[in-house]
């Protein structure tokens, strides 16, 4: 009886949480080397030496862990330093109210207030103008659609940031780190040695997983580099579906070839995040 | 003397912050406001009286938005609460997770685009049921691994507790996992509200231009450069989150770490 | 015997954890086993509880064979070495939870409910939730969870494991008194050698999976495997009897 209701709620997990992902992945290899798609005709892996061989995957890859990378350290910077200097202020009922707003905000809209902000007849634009920096709107340098991705990592910073700072507050709270630090000045730390040696590892120790998360997310991301991006080089998922949902039918295979690397990639990923995840909360 | 700029510097934090709710909400309300110009030519709510309008379509795309959301929250929540207990028990529990994780982390829209000759050959492209279905198999891995924490020893001992004081599996169930999930329910609901709320790769994907919920509106908004409509759909999008936020704001953060 | 154990065996993986467990039990006595944490204490509990399947053996319960039965249908009652109230429900709602699963009336549950919180001193407590009431007087309400379904037989893992010295021995001394009161049958784990002789009207010893019960408290005196002898010699060349001039 027992056993029954788990292996039925086990095929399930199955059914739902296993197939489609295998069904995807198992599909996308097969578009990859010819084997699935209306005008492939037989197995071959000219689709792979092609993507290999232009290179436009290993740019997007580098362009987007790029992108990603700067986004996360910038915003776990930004939320540690916010989070160490005003943990107390942001306690306060008003204001633990307010720091929980920016997570209503979806990737879309962050990319819609960037481009109303920054784009060249944009909110900015208009003061530079009237401050006599520029003359007219194209003077306006390029912070959106930029070779630099500038408005990409802005946007993704807007985003994360806040997750970062509210996470940050509460492990500073869940580990005792106050207490901590008091214990570690007793014990005769400086202020420097106690963020060194105390403050920093703990709350960095606890968060990682959770950091390494959203470095894969944002990777992935599509509607803000969709919104924000520049012809070329694109993000993985942005080069991924253009590929795959263009009207030159040969090039879809290519796109599937990039979906593949990327899930592989994605996949080693998660099996490094996990098993480093449990090595670290059984020593804690 | 020195000077404390923490108060500056808080106070500058707090408006950046308030900065895009405040500025969507006064963008919504403008037309007409071409640049150089610094305030728009016309200020008021005829924006908003024309949402009205069937043709522009916001608030059956704000229906619609919200029938998906309810449901993919409702039965991701649900049947992630179940079907972790499975995996929480099962001696393979580590493996089982780890398979969780894939989807989990892998971008929605590649997911979609993977998946998307499955849909058409099950008739679910295109339509409102194809959608759900699309953006449950998102919601449903983040589900399951929110309440992996839920099954310890702990609530193990709570169950046989209940057996041997006499319950049934039915009264250990009703009267206490699930009083003793709510707050999680809560959060998990919230959240894979949320996660449906804001999706837009694979909704646009699956769905083809004929499920048009909020975030697809935006898009559409920005493509014909309709900034007004578009910051009107946006507030459309970023409010409710707002109040449910508002809301369940204690619990939403307690189970994250 | 009220209570029958017969060649009960478990092992998990390779290892044996209960080895050819056979005992009896009077009714309304209580039998404390004394063993150190890992020697398959909890494992023989969870047996009698159902909650454990065992590999081979039988149990019996009043001359019948309870080995096929359910937990629920057992009437034993097995109370972990945490208090484990239910956090979303008040003192009175935890005590009267085994009554309610019964669908008793309301009024009979009431006075049910009233009599046993005056039975656990607990007046003026009903209405508060689990997390504003003490270690002790968690552990009581506890017991009288437990007590009040009137079970056949009572099995106690460690109960009084987390408490403080003082707390402790007002725990054994109001556990005596609802044991006679409610006429209880029940078996007491501890690892604590006073707790051991004090609580129970036989004792028995348990090491790596195999009882011994003695027949009397001088039998477990005497035998050196249960520490007592440590103990005697201990407390005795600290006041070297007689030669002391105290």
């Amino acid at each position: 009886m027992k056993n029954r209701r788990l292996h039925i709620g086990l095929l399930l997990f199955v059914l739902i949480g296993v197939l489609p992902f295998v069904s995807a992945f198992v599909y996308a290899v097969l578009y990859s080397v010819g084997l699935a798609g209306v005008v492939n005709d037989g197995f071959t892996l000219r689709f792979w030496a092609a993507v290999w061989n232009s290179g436009e995957f290993l740019r997007s890859f580098g362009y987007s862990a790029g992108i990603a990378g700067i986004s996360v350290v910038v915003s776990v910077s930004a939320a540690m330093w916010l989070t160490l200097q005003f943990k107390r202020e942001l306690q306060h009922r008003w204001l633990s109210f307010v720091i929980y707003l920016p997570l209503a905000i979806p990737g879309v809209v962050a990319a819609f207030f960037m481009v109303q902000l920054f784009a060249k007849s944009g909110l900015f634009s208009r003061f530079a103008y009237h401050l006599g920096w520029i003359a007219e709107a194209r003077e306006f340098p390029d912070l959106i659609n930029d070779p630099y991705a500038l408005g990409i990592m802005l946007a993704f910073i807007t985003i994360v940031t806040p997750f970062f700072v509210l996470l940050f507050l509460n492990v500073y709270q869940n580990e005792r780190v106050a207490e901590l630090t008091e214990l570690a000045e007793s014990l005769g730390a400086n202020k420097k040695q106690v963020l060194w040696r105390v403050t920093l590892p703990i709350l960095l120790r606890k968060t990682w997983t959770l950091i390494g998360l959203y470095f894969i997310f944002l990777l992935g991301s599509y509607e803000v580099p969709l919104i924000l991006g520049q012809e070329s080089p694109q993000m993985l998922s942005v080069l991924i579906i253009r590929e795959i949902k263009q009207y030159d039918l040969s090039k879809i295979s290519e796109g599937y070839v990039v979906a593949v690397i990327y899930t592989i990639f994605v996949s080693l990923a998660a099996v490094l995040l996990f098993y480093r995840k449990k090595s670290t909360t059984d020593a804690g | 003397m020195r000077v404390n700029w923490k108060p500056f510097v808080l106070t500058l934090v707090v408006l950046l912050t308030l900065f895009p709710f405040v500025y969507l909400v006064l963008l919504s309300l403008a037309s007409q406001w071409r640049f150089p110009a610094l305030l728009p030519g016309y200020f008021g709510l005829d924006n908003w009286r024309t949402i009205w309008a069937s043709e522009v379509g916001l608030v059956s795309s704000f229906l619609l938005s919200t029938l998906i959301s309810l449901s993919v929250a409702t039965v991701s929540t649900l049947s992630g609460f179940l079907i972790s207990r499975s995996v929480a028990y099962h001696p393979r529990k580590r493996l089982l997770t780890l398979f969780t994780y894939f989807p989990y982390l892998l971008a929605p829209v590649v997911l979609a685009a993977c998946l998307s000759y499955f849909f058409l050959k099950l008739g679910l492209f295109g339509n409102v049921t194809g959608v759900i279905v699309a953006q449950f198999m998102i919601t449903f891995p983040y589900s399951l691994i929110f309440f992996s924490s839920f099954w310890s020893e702990r609530t193990k001992s709570f169950e046989e507790l209940v057996f041997t004081l006499g319950g049934t599996r039915r009264q250990a169930f009703v009267k206490v996992l699930l009083p003793l999930a709510r707050g999680m329910l809560l959060i998990c609901f919230f959240q894979t509200f949320l996660i449906s709320w804001f999706e837009y790769g694979l909704t646009s994907i699956i769905g083809v231009g004929k499920v048009q919920t909020l975030t697809i509106k935006v898009f559409l908004f920005i493509k014909e450069a309709n900034f007004y409509y578009g910051a009107l759909s946006c507030c459309l999008l970023i409010f409710p989150p707002v109040v449910l936020l508002y809301l369940n704001k204690k619990y939403v953060f307690n189970k994250l770490v | 015997m009220f209570l029958e154990v017969k060649n009960v065996v478990k092992s998990f993986q390779q290892e044996q954890v209960v080895k050819d467990l056979s005992f009896g039990l009077e009714a309304h006595k209580t039998l404390s086993i004394l063993g150190k944490s890992g020697c398959g204490k909890t494992t023989m509990l969870k047996i009698l509880g159902g909650l454990v399947k065992p590999d081979s053996g039988h149990i019996l319960l009043n001359g019948n064979l309870i080995d096929e039965q359910s937990p629920s249908d057992r009437h034993i009652v097995y109370l972990y070495q945490e208090d484990l109230l239910f956090p979303h429900l008040t003192i009175f709602e935890n005590i009267a939870f085994g009554l309610r699963l019964k669908k008793m009336p309301r009024e009979e549950v009431n006075a049910k409910v009233e009599n046993m919180v005056h039975s656990l001193e607990l007046e003026g407590q009903e209405t508060k939730m689990p997390h504003q009431l003490s270690g002790g007087q968690r552990q009581r309400v506890s017991f009288g969870r437990a007590i009040i379904t009137n079970p056949s037989l009572l099995l106690l893992d460690e109960p009084f494991g987390s408490l403080d010295t003082g707390t402790r021995q007002r725990m054994q001394e109001l556990f005596k008194k609802l044991a006679a009161e409610f006429r209880i049958t029940s078996l007491f784990v501890t690892h604590d050698l006073k707790e051991a002789i004090l609580m129970g009207d036989e004792i028995a010893y348990m090491r790596s999976g195999q009882l011994t019960v003695y027949p009397d408290k001088e039998g477990f005196i005497r035998d050196p495997a249960t520490g007592v002898q440590d103990e005697i010699a201990f407390w005795g060349e600290l006041l070297p009897g007689s030669s002391n001039p105290l």
